[in-house]
């Protein structure tokens, strides 16, 4: 198990691609965001997108998803505070693989509660052109390393 | 998610609601955010939160599906290009009831393209007993009703 202290400014992350199929982008859309250009392949075409494209909160949850097995999982979490200043650059289509690269922009353990501290990083998601699709600044609440 | 013209700085619209149950919190949760107190309900007993929780993307997912099921012309809304300052603030449990307000904080008509604006909006999400649980300002893009002809 890994600790605040194990976080550094400016370390750089990287992590393994995920490909996106259509079925998950509709699947994901008929629960949680049923517009027509996430569910719909004709109307879609019709949209401002051009195509069926992902809902920007599912693009959100496979990044979640990639953060959690390769960084999240790994340290002594307790949870998020908040995120900032998510933008859906571009949209995401059925078939895209997408890369996610992270840095650490700052680590600060709590004042009121000695226990823990928030680390605060920024990440960009790419599709396989190299087209940022995703960025946001995240902050996460990890706990210290026991004395 | 109406049309632009519908949209009014300062109005406030009340939209709900939405229980969680320990089965979607759990399948979420397996799917997007696998971690011990999203995921077990044994261990998160013994976490920092006392109890089993849903994933802030979970409400976040949930409340954008409140949305949309409240919106009265669909076909108006064009997507949005993000959002800012999401706070969650405080857990949702199974059993909690979520409901939404949305306050429209200011529109703007596109320079580049006629016919459609952008418009920001206040999203506050309560549960059951009034507290505020998740709070982010949304940018929404939206068609006009009737556009201007240049």
């Amino acid at each position: 198990m890994k600790y605040l202290e194990d976080f550094a400014v400016g370390q750089t992350m990287e992590f393994p691609p995920r490909t996106v199929s259509e079925d998950e982008i509709i699947a994901f859309a008929r629960d949680y965001d049923p517009q027509p250009f996430h569910l719909d392949k004709e109307a879609a075409r019709q949209s401002l997108f051009g195509g069926l494209c992902a809902s920007g909160w599912h693009t959100a949850g496979m990044m979640m998803r990639m953060l959690v097995d390769n960084v999240i999982g790994k340290y002594a979490s307790m949870g998020s505070p908040g995120v900032d200043q998510l933008r859906w650059v571009k949209p995401v289509f059925p078939g895209d693989t997408l890369h996610l690269r992270g840095e650490i922009l700052d680590v600060k353990p709590s004042r009121s509660k000695p226990d823990r501290g928030v680390v605060t990083s920024r990440y960009e998601m790419k599709n396989q052109k190299g087209e940022t699709v995703l960025t946001m600044q995240a902050k996460g609440m990890y706990a210290r390393r026991p004395v | 998610m109406q049309y632009y013209e519908d949209i009014q700085p300062g109005a406030v619209r009340e939209i709900g609601s939405h229980t969680f149950t320990e089965q979607a919190i759990v399948a979420f949760a397996r799917q997007f955010d696998p971690q011990p107190f999203h995921t077990d309900p044994e261990a998160a007993k013994k976490s920092a939160f006392g109890g089993l929780i849903a994933s802030g993307w979970h409400t976040a997912a949930t409340v954008m599906r409140l949305i949309v099921d409240s919106a009265i012309e669909v076909e108006a809304s064009l997507g949005s290009p993000g959002f800012d300052d999401l706070s969650w603030l405080k857990p949702v449990r199974p059993g909690d009831t979520i409901r939404v307000r949305m306050t429209c904080i200011d529109k703007t008509p596109s320079r580049s393209r006629p016919g459609i604006g952008s418009a920001r909006f206040l999203v506050e999400t309560f549960n059951q007993k009034d507290e505020l649980v998740m709070r982010y300002t949304s940018i929404g893009i939206m068609r006009f009703r009737n556009p201007v002809q240049p």
